[in-house]
């Protein structure tokens, strides 16, 4: 990256300082400029969403302690979900039949992921390691495992990227990292934050080389995977950033954060357009993700609850109720028709 | 002085990212709201956790039916 950075004779400290605050100015301006409504305002004229019929279906019981991450397979059927007692369960979600159990050997797994093709998994957390394992042989998962990547603090997300051949990481380390599953070489990394990653999702796109991390250094980074730059930032949020999603129409980014708030940012605008808050609401998010056309945002809180926001009228629609501990994790199948959570409780939901 | 090149190097990396992030081409938050909604309209029809399902029998997490093979 260094080497794309053209020297000037004059450039010294002074000078990028003066640069800098020059621009910031600009972008601030240029925002402002650009700030001719408020989405909720635009969206006074929608109709109502009538009242929801979403209703707890399938209650997954297996884990020991606290469910940190879940992941829906592409078959819309199974779920992948790992727990702090060091456990990554593999559940038929129509039957709620565990089809495997596989015993890391740290405690605190607190990412998992299912493969685009559905036969493998990764996962990892406090050993700060992302470690894959193989499904497509019936009988032990164990010893169908491999190591592709290590971050030098633990390991908080992952995702496959497209394809069974990659996984993109976030960690504790504030970095974010492209690994080929194959040789567990480190394709690319990503520098930028000043805290712990703590979430990341990729842009809704097959030939999609954008992702977006939040971080506990309070910003919400857009990043080109290829070049390994970040090509936008958000600020906003006045604590911790646990989950970020992007909207299924790729211009727009979901944010939930301890400060009890999730909020909206658009790309294209550059711009938060939208704050999902309520008086009421006072504790943090841990998780959100959309609706299959993005007019709900779901969100999981620290208040055992689950929030369910409409994301244009910026007013809350539902409010799922049963988890019996923090919601830490939460996902729409990949067709639309489910919701999963999971909790601290130990048990994992699917609500339709 | 390895300090002093570190924080050159540091301010060095702020400024590009500025940079970059300045030459964004920005769109009216009008302009990106109705491409929004517009996304959103155009989908919500296929969106069951909007509008429900066409019949019980469509929700592939319906209950179990309570029939029970003796």
């Amino acid at each position: 990256m260094a080497g794309e950075v053209s020297r000037t004779p004059d450039e010294n400290l002074e000078s990028l300082i003066k640069e800098a605050d020059t621009l910031k100015a600009r972008l601030e301006d240029e925002r402002l400029k650009l700030n001719d409504v408020t989405l909720s305002h635009v969206a006074e004229r929608l109709e109502m969403i009538s009242l929801l019929n979403i209703k707890p279906r399938r209650y997954l019981r297996g884990h020991q302690a606290k469910v940190l991450c879940s992941d829906w397979c592409a078959d819309k059927r199974h779920i992948v979900s790992s727990s702090q007692d060091g456990k990554m369960i593999i559940w038929d979600a129509f039957t709620t039949n565990k089809e495997h159990a596989v015993t890391m050997p740290t405690t605190w797994v607190m990412a998992c992921a299912y493969a685009p093709s559905g036969n493998l998994v990764a996962c990892g957390g406090l050993d700060n390691k992302v470690t894959v394992y193989s499904l497509a042989v019936a009988e032990n998962v164990t010893t169908q495992k491999k190591t592709v990547g290590t971050h030098t603090s633990y390991m908080s997300c992952c995702t496959f990227p497209n394809s069974d051949q990659q996984i993109l990481t976030g960690s504790g380390d504030s970095t974010c990292a492209l690994w080929d599953v194959e040789s567990g070489q480190m394709l690319q990394n990503f520098h930028g934050h000043n805290g712990d990653v703590m979430a990341l999702d990729l842009a809704p796109s097959e030939i999609g080389n954008t992702f977006v991390s939040g971080s506990c250094d309070k910003m919400v980074l857009i990043w080109d995977m290829r070049t390994g730059h970040c090509v936008q930032s958000f600020e906003g949020h006045q604590s911790d950033i646990n989950s970020v999603k992007f909207h299924p129409s790729g211009d727009a980014v979901a944010t939930g954060s301890d400060d009890s708030t999730c909020r909206l940012f658009d790309l294209r605008a550059d711009k938060e357009v939208a704050v999902y808050t309520k008086e009421s609401i006072i504790f943090g998010v841990n998780s959100v993700d959309f609706s299959v056309s993005g007019r709900l945002l779901f969100a999981g809180y620290n208040d055992y609850t689950v929030n369910v926001w409409d994301t244009l009228k910026c007013t809350r629609v539902s409010l799922l109720l049963g988890h019996e501990n923090r919601v830490s994790c939460l996902q729409v199948s990949p067709d639309g028709t489910a919701l999963s959570t999971g909790s601290w409780d130990c048990t994992l939901r699917v609500w339709a | 002085m390895d300090m002093m090149i570190s924080n050159l190097q540091q301010q060095r990396q702020v400024t590009e990212q500025l940079r970059r992030e300045a030459a964004i081409k920005r769109i009216t938050v009008s302009q990106a709201v109705h491409d929004i909604m517009k996304f959103i309209s155009d989908h919500e029809q296929e969106d069951c956790l909007v509008v429900g399902f066409s019949s019980e029998k469509a929700n592939p997490f319906r209950e179990k039916s309570s029939c029970i093979l003796l």
